[in-house]
């Protein structure tokens, strides 16, 4: 309990410390009205020249409200791995290891902060967006609440991904290209622009079950489906993809824990 | 003509000069090279999963945003390939590091361009010809046309930079604003252009000029069309003056920075 409350309070410094650089959140905030405005345009004449009221089930305004879902969720990304690769470069991983804290829970809950106050603030704008160009779709409270149960959970896989390349730094000379590697396939196979509906049939059952599609594309369906039976089947692929990860993280940090030589005083 | 040449001379002996500076740092120059080859590819292949759905969107098919991709990337790439200062320029002007660059018996913006090489750019150019040649197959006439309309896509992008550049002049360190009116640029220029109506079509070939990148050096390729490749030039020696003009007209404002600096 006493643990919970510490990471707590780093969560929350973290989320502060976020709400601070107004600038950034702005910057980064036009540049998803632009996205959005983009891909609006792009979807309203797909579906006019197709004529077809849904495309993958979803209709203009749910694909722009999905697509409110994913580039929030896409843009809101802390830099993980870039932050523990340097902490691992700069030898300023050491110095956390002296504090009463576990370096990958403070990472965990520090990318959380900063996270919750992003996307939050990512989400109000594009929903603002979506509402003025679409108008609304059907949702319920109920629906969000499912929502908002998933959506912690493809934060803490993203978060996963993101640190186990970032312990890559132990053993590689530059981390950036991984960390571009993971971002692209993110955007393309999780669904990010496109949802996995209208990828090619046979691709579609391989792409369901990789853990892409859990951190994007399944939250943000489940925002414009909400279904209890979906988030019951997604919290389970997640589980596992979580169970995975975890026990991927906590080898690999055992590893990377052994390679530290600490001098001087 | 003896002046352009030797400033083709200079332009050559810098880029020389820029490339084994990175050489120095291969690795890291190799790897963010890649890294925009990987990350352009991703583009690449998103239209394309997305053509496969959906062949034709407002007449234009892969092809046309293939060709799109690569005019802008190439276009992109062989601007700051060799004149990486450009989007540096917000920053220099700010933090007043023109004056090394006023001591040169030199035309001060062309000179002042040349000084820096930015390395993801040489993976924009790399991209652009190898998907143009790889991907649409042109026969020898449109890879002459594609050469000539990188080059005026080049110049327009030069022109932009020049231009969100020079604010620094105006309203102190513009390198924020510069960043998000470039970023504007960029981000509409990979967009077919036969998306946007009304205003918005207004706006790009004004205020953010990406219609000079998304539709009329396509258009031009499409049917080897002089109007629109005509307009295309026109466009980028219209942006690059207004660049050139505002930057020299922004100069008079300039304070120095006092600060010392050397060039190795």
């Amino acid at each position: 309990m006493k643990s919970l409350h510490k990471y707590g309070w780093i969560a929350w410094t973290s989320a502060r410390s976020n709400m601070a650089y107004l600038g950034e959140v702005v910057a980064r905030t036009l540049f998803l009205v632009l996205i959005l405005y983009i891909f609006l345009q792009l979807w309203r004449v797909t579906y006019s020249e197709t004529q077809a009221q849904q495309l993958g089930g979803f209709t203009l305004p749910q694909m722009l409200w999905y697509l409110c879902v994913t580039e929030s969720l896409a843009i809101s990304a802390p830099r993980i791995a870039q932050d523990v690769d340097q902490d691992v470069r700069t030898g300023a991983l050491t110095v956390q290891l002296v504090r009463p804290i576990s370096y990958p829970m403070y990472r965990l809950w520090s990318s959380m902060g900063e996270r919750g106050v992003r996307f939050g603030f990512n989400f109000a704008v594009s929903a603002v967006l979506a509402l003025f160009f679409v108008g609304t779709i059907p949702m319920s409270i109920g629906g969000c609440l499912l929502f908002l149960l998933v959506l912690p959970i493809a934060f803490i896989l993203d978060f996963l991904v993101m640190f186990l390349i970032g312990l890559g730094a132990f053993w590689l000379e530059d981390t950036s290209g991984l960390v571009l590697i993971y971002s692209r396939l993110l955007w393309l196979l999780g669904g990010l622009m496109i949802p996995l509906e209208l990828f090619p049939e046979s691709w579609q059952g391989i792409l369901h079950n990789l853990p892409f599609a859990l951190v994007i594309y399944a939250p943000a369906r489940l925002f414009v489906h909400p279904s209890i039976s979906d988030t019951l089947a997604l919290l389970m692929r997640q589980g596992v993809a979580l169970l995975m990860l975890t026990l991927c993280v906590q080898w690999v940090y055992g590893l990377a824990i052994q390679r530290i030589h600490s001098n001087g005083g | 003509m003896k002046a352009l040449l030797n400033y083709l001379n200079l332009a050559i002996a810098y880029v020389r000069l820029n490339w084994n500076a990175h050489m120095e740092y291969r690795g890291a120059f190799v790897s963010q090279l890649l890294a925009m080859l990987l990350n352009n590819l991703m583009w690449v292949a998103f239209w394309g999963l997305f053509f496969t759905r959906f062949p034709v969107l407002r007449g234009w098919t892969v092809q046309d945003v293939v060709t799109l991709w690569a005019i802008a990337a190439a276009g992109f790439g062989l601007a700051h390939a060799i004149y990486g200062n450009a989007l540096q320029l917000a920053k220099l002007i700010a933090q007043g590091q023109l004056d090394v660059w006023m001591l040169y018996p030199r035309v001060l913006l062309p000179h002042l361009l040349l000084g820096q090489m930015n390395a993801t750019s040489w993976g924009d150019l790399l991209f652009g010809y190898g998907v143009y040649l790889g991907f649409v197959h042109p026969d020898m006439v449109h890879f002459v046309w594609f050469i000539g309309l990188t080059i005026s896509v080049a110049a327009l992008f030069v022109g932009f930079s020049v231009l969100t550049g020079s604010l620094s002049f105006y309203i102190g360190n513009a390198s924020a604003l510069s960043d998000q009116w470039r970023m504007a640029m960029l981000t509409f220029s990979t967009y077919p252009g036969t998306l946007f109506d009304g205003a918005i079509k207004l706006l790009l070939y004004s205020f953010i000029p990406a219609g000079f990148v998304t539709y009329l050096p396509v258009e031009a390729l499409r049917s080897l069309s002089w109007v629109h490749a005509i307009g295309s030039v026109i466009g980028s020696v219209t942006i690059l003056g207004i660049g050139i003009g505002v930057f020299y007209h922004g100069l008079r404002r300039y304070e120095s920075g006092n600060l010392i600096n050397m060039r190795g």
